[in-house]
This record gives C-alpha cells, sequence and structure tokens, in this order.
C-alpha cells in the first residue's frame, strides 16, 4: 500500500470502518511510516478524548407526548377506511397525493368520522366547489377500496354514518350520474360509504323541504352538514343524525339503491356534474339544512372551515411573509381555489427560500403540485415537480409527495426527472 | 418481536396504520437524536424543540415515505436541516443583541468549567469533562461538527452522512478528520488528556460500531 492510500484510509481504521483485511493493509504501511502512525494515533487519541460525547442523554419527561398524539391522529386519517378521514384532520395535515388532491379539489363539502373512530380531531373532507363533490368522494373511496377490499363489511356498517346531501344540481346531470355511478358501483361493489354525514347540531330546523329545494336550485352545490365542526359533541350530532335519518328513510324510495356513489369521471374536471338520485335528492331534502362552515366549534383546528369568514380570521394572526403567503394559500386551496392556491404556494416558495428556509420552501413546491394536479394542470404540475427536485435535490419526502401526486398521469413506464433518491 | 423489526419495516407497518409501530421507532430514535441535537446546538431546549418537530414531521411525511430510503438517513437529514435552520436564526440574533451576549452567543463555559480544575480521578469523570468537550465541539465549524456528530454520535457510516448532508463522501471523511483533529488540540489545550479521559477507551471499544 502506498502512503498515499494509507493516508487514506487513516480514517476509516481510526473510526473501525475498515474490514480486517484492508486494516492489516494499512497497518503493514505503519509498520514503515512513522508519518502514517502519528496521524493515526492523534485521530485515535481524540476519539478517546471526546468519546463521553458519545454518551446518550434521555430527552426530558412528556417529549414524546406531542408526537405520539400526532402519529395516532395521522394513522387514523390515513387509515380508519372513512373517506372523510382520508382528507384533513385539524391542522396541517399535508395531503399525500393524488386522491387528496383530489378530494379537496371541490368546495365545501364536510364529511363526518364514523361514531365508533372519532377522536376528539376532527375531521372532514374538503371537498369542494360547485360540482360532483360525489364523484370526488367516489374516486376517492374506489381508490381507497383498492387497498382495502377486504374490509367490505366495515365499510358497508359504515355506509350509514357517510351520506351526501345533495342540493339538487341540475336535475338532468343528476340522474346520469347516477346512472353512471350504479354502474361502476356494480363493478365495484365496494361499498363506497362516506355519503355525507347527516347534519349536525346546526341550529335552525330544517325547512320544509319543499322550500329548500327551490332556493338551492339555482346553485349546484353539494353540501355537507358541518359535522365535523362539532367532533367532541358526537351524541348531539348523532341524535340529530337519526332522526334525519328516519326522515330520509321514509323519503327513499327504491330501498338502499341510493346515494352512495355518484361517479363521474374526474374530479378535477370541475364542469361535470354530479349530485344525487331521486333517493339522494330526497333524503337530502329531508335533512337539508343550510350549511358548511358556519358552525364551528373552536377545535384545535386551523384548517379553514369552508367560511372565508372564518379563515380570515386565522389569517389576522399569521405573521406577514411567507408564513403570510402560505396561509393564504392554503385558504385558496380549502376554498377549493385551487389555481390561485397553486400561485401562492408558488410564491411562498420563494418566499421561503429567500428566507433561507429550504425544507419549506420545497413543501410549498410540493403543495403548488399538488394543487395543480388537482385541476388537472398537469403540464404546468410537472413543471414545478421539476423545479422541486431541481433545486431541493435533498428534500426527498417533499418530492415524493409531488411525485405521488402526479403518478396517476405520469406515463406508465416514464421515468420522471424529479424521483427521490 | 416487534423490537426486532427494522426502523424501515416499522415505517411501513405505520404507513399501513399501526401507530404501535410509530411508536416503537420513536422509542429506538428519540435519545440518539436528542443527543445529536444536544450535542449539535449544545442547548437541551432547543434540542427538545427540534427532536420534536423532527418526528413530528416524520410523523406528516410518513405516507409519502418510500420504502427504498434508509429512515435514519432521512431523520438524521430532518433533524439536521432543522439544526441549520436554527443556527441561522440565532445568528441572527446574536447579531442583534451582541451586548447581551458574548461575541459566540454561548454562555462563558469556559468560566464554570476551567480545564485546569478537572478531577482528574475517575467515576463522575465523563460527566465532568462533558461540559468542556461540549464547549470544544460548539467551537469546531458547523460543518465539522455536524459531521462528527452524525458518525461519532448518532453512528452513521460515512456514506450515509454524505447522504444526509448533501456533499460526496471523501468531503465528508476530509471534515471529520478535520473535527477530530481539531478537538484533540482543543481538549489538550484546556488541560483534559488522556490521563483525564483515562477511563474512556473501554468505553470507545463498547460504543464503537458494531
Amino acid at each position: 500500500m502506498t502512503h498515499a492510500e494509507s493516508q487514506e484510509l487513516l480514517l476509516d481504521l481510526a473510526c473501525g470502518e475498515l474490514d480486517t483485511g484492508r486494516a492489516a493493509e494499512v497497518e503493514e504501511h505503519l509498520a514503515g511510516c512513522a508519518e502514517c502512525r502519528a496521524e493515526k494515533a492523534a485521530l485515535e487519541e481524540a476519539r478517546r478524548l471526546s468519546a463521553p460525547l458519545r454518551e446518550q442523554e434521555e430527552p426530558p419527561a412528556g417529549f414524546d407526548d406531542r408526537i405520539l398524539e400526532a402519529a395516532r391522529a395521522e394513522a387514523r386519517l390515513q387509515h380508519d377506511g372513512n373517506v372523510g378521514q382520508v382528507i384533513e384532520v385539524s391542522g396541517n395535515v399535508r395531503p399525500l397525493g393524488l386522491e387528496a388532491a383530489r378530494i379537496d379539489a371541490h368546495a365545501p363539502v364536510k364529511a363526518r368520522p364514523s361514531p365508533r373512530a372519532r377522536p376528539k380531531w376532527m375531521i372532514r373532507a374538503a371537498l369542494g366547489g360547485s360540482v360532483a363533490a360525489a364523484a370526488a368522494l367516489t374516486l376517492a373511496v374506489s381508490t381507497m377500496l383498492d387497498a382495502r377490499r377486504t374490509a367490505e363489511k366495515v365499510s358497508q356498517e359504515r355506509n350509514e354514518d357517510y351520506r351526501i346531501r345533495v342540493h339538487a344540481a341540475a336535475p338532468d346531470a343528476v340522474d346520469s350520474a347516477m346512472h353512471d355511478a350504479e354502474a361502476r358501483r356494480e363493478g365495484d361493489r365496494a361499498g363506497a360509504k362516506e355519503q355525507a354525514p347527516a347534519p349536525t347540531a346546526q341550529q335552525p330546523p330544517p325547512p320544509p323541504p319543499q322550500v329548500a329545494l327551490k332556493k338551492k336550485q339555482q346553485e349546484p352545490v353539494v353540501q355537507y352538514a358541518p359535522l365535523g365542526n362539532v367532533p367532541a359533541k358526537g351524541e348531539v350530532a348523532r341524535s340529530d343524525k337519526d332522526e334525519k335519518l328516519a326522515a330520509a328513510e321514509e323519503a327513499k324510495p327504491q330501498g338502499a339503491a341510493a346515494p352512495q356513489a355518484v361517479a363521474v369521471g374526474s374530479a378535477s374536471n370541475d364542469g361535470l356534474a354530479a349530485g344525487g338520485s331521486g333517493a339522494v335528492q330526497r333524503r337530502q331534502r329531508a335533512a337539508s339544512a343550510p350549511v358548511s362552515g358556519t358552525a364551528a366549534a373552536p377545535q384545535e383546528s386551523q384548517v379553514a372551515r369552508g367560511a372565508p369568514a372564518q379563515t380570515a380570521k386565522t389569517l389576522a394572526a399569521a405573521p406577514p411573509g411567507a408564513a403570510d403567503i402560505e396561509a393564504r394559500a392554503q385558504q385558496a386551496r380549502h376554498a377549493g381555489d385551487y389555481a390561485l392556491a397553486a400561485s401562492l404556494y408558488q410564491k411562498a416558495a420563494g418566499a421561503r427560500q429567500r428566507e433561507g428556509d429550504g425544507g419549506s420552501a420545497a413543501w410549498n413546491l410540493a403543495h403548488a403540485v399538488e394543487c395543480l394536479a388537482a385541476v388537472g394542470s398537469f403540464d404546468e404540475a410537472r413543471q414545478v415537480r421539476e423545479e422541486l427536485a431541481r433545486l431541493h435535490p435533498t428534500e426527498t419526502t417533499a418530492i415524493a409527495a409531488a411525485q405521488r401526486a402526479l403518478r396517476e398521469v405520469d406515463a406508465p413506464g416514464a421515468t420522471p426527472s424529479a424521483k427521490p433518491k | 418481536m416487534a423490537q426486532e423489526r427494522t426502523d424501515e419495516e416499522l415505517l411501513a407497518a405505520y404507513q399501513q396504520g399501526d401507530p404501535g409501530a410509530f411508536e416503537a421507532l420513536l422509542r429506538r430514535h428519540r435519545a440518539p437524536l436528542f443527543t445529536f441535537l444536544l450535542r449539535m446546538l449544545g442547548d437541551r431546549e432547543k434540542a427538545e424543540d427540534l427532536a420534536q418537530e423532527t418526528f413530528l414531521r416524520i410523523v406528516k411525511g410518513a405516507q409519502a415515505w418510500e420504502r427504498r430510503a434508509r429512515f435514519q438517513t432521512w431523520l438524521y437529514t430532518i433533524a439536521r436541516n432543522l439544526c441549520v435552520d436554527q443556527s441561522r436564526r440565532d445568528r441572527f440574533r446574536r447579531a442583534e443583541s451582541l451586548d447581551a451576549q458574548g461575541p459566540e452567543g454561548d454562555p462563558p463555559l469556559s468560566e464554570s468549567v476551567p480545564g485546569k480544575e478537572i478531577d482528574p480521578g475517575r467515576g463522575a469523570e465523563s460527566a465532568r469533562l462533558r461540559p468542556l468537550l461540549q464547549k470544544a465541539l460548539l467551537e469546531l465549524p458547523a460543518e465539522q461538527r455536524e459531521v462528527f456528530v452524525l458518525r461519532e454520535q448518532a453512528g452513521l457510516p460515512f456514506r450515509e452522512i454524505a447522504e444526509t448532508t448533501g456533499v460526496n463522501e471523501n468531503t465528508v471523511k476530509s471534515r471529520m478528520r478535520y473535527a477530530l483533529l481539531g478537538l484533540r488540540k482543543a481538549l489538550l489545550a484546556a488541560g483534559v488528556s488522556e490521563e483525564t479521559a483515562a477511563d474512556e477507551p473501554e468505553k470507545d471499544a463498547r460504543l464503537g460500531r458494531a
């Protein structure tokens, strides 16, 4: 072994990273080289002297609490099998891919977790928009169901917990969407549940069905009762629900056929109609309460509640600068304005970058990708993803998130340039 | 059984919805990660905050994690990046309040633990030495310090340190070398010698990487 080679390996030797064969070769050189010997001795001495630094210290009591709480919340969020729970928990859970992005791609719809599993956190699907919340849900459900075919029974049990109340959209479109959904469901038979939850403890009693229907006629909006808002009050929500259920049951014409799946091709296609069949409408009439975003029990949630006013309040407290832009982006996202959200996230990324916070910048870009994917701007989404990969090659989790948001549209076998390592 | 699962298996189980798997991961890594941050920052409170933040990021990112990535590398990459951010903030604050603190912004450890007074005896030796060592460590350039701590305390091999810090392996090794030689020099100058640290070699062997 040459002196230069030996020099290269002295550190590995001193740190115990050389295999025995290689170590012997270096030792052999050391025998005849005072310089290398001295250096090795110095390195070893440094390691001995600094040994106390290697001893482990325990974090203080209570260290785990927050972490475990978050971990359990996230696990529930991802895996309770309820669509309403795939999406948002109180606070800042990052949507994790196209399903989620699609789901929150539509306007204010709130789903409620099943009574059994509902913890303190509030869970809701932030579906939005004018359209086919139901379609988005179906999509999401079917995606999830791929993974959960075996959980069929469970989800059927839960069907009753998720019921979409559709304020009659364009009735024709609704019917045809229903039709499609039926067909799809036959194949899938997945027990798509997650329909809109029954309305929660909403103060004003449901207006007479006909009236409600008429009023809403102009706005093809799918609305959920804001169940998520009062998570801790399961009992209330529940009894209320049961009542509504009974009413809905009466109104339901063809048995259980119902509103489970109102499928439409792509959730990101905003113009699509969705809605419900007669059953849905009737049910919804029976259950129609004015909706969305009003009640808002002050949970630990800073998630936009769907009501802009409320979001505005949370924003007032946000610090200026990047955080401010992020808050606005989040608000836009929750309001279903994905295009705006995407551009704000990109702006926020720039601001974070200037602050030297590459990690946040990367995540903002990842969110931008998700939002762009949610509205179907896939080309732009890809560009942002590439930018993310280029600027922040070490932010592998953000890159992976961006990757996931696009994986369904990436050509099979294509190698996206933004592969996380 | 749970103890025998690898980090990656545990994280995969957590992805599948098993919170217990995450708990096991946390148990396994909490002390090493906390210690890593403590060594890097020299401040318990900050170390605790950042260690929590690191795990929270793991929680949030868990669904996006891909199995081929090593958990430990990911964990320390996050922690290390948080450290970098933190020290940027600290530097900024320090610039603002030069009067309030010493020019380094560090507590004047040298006053409370003068090297000459170190008890050359045994026993609580390393506990006594640690503040002095910590001070010497904090005086190393940050990029040397992180390599040193990742290697010596967190036990990452050079290859993973390279991945974590985003530089190549040769750079990592040369930083490690400078870190060791720099520490040695500082410690000898402060009166820590082979005698005062005489009970350490066995520990060295014990803690060395398997």
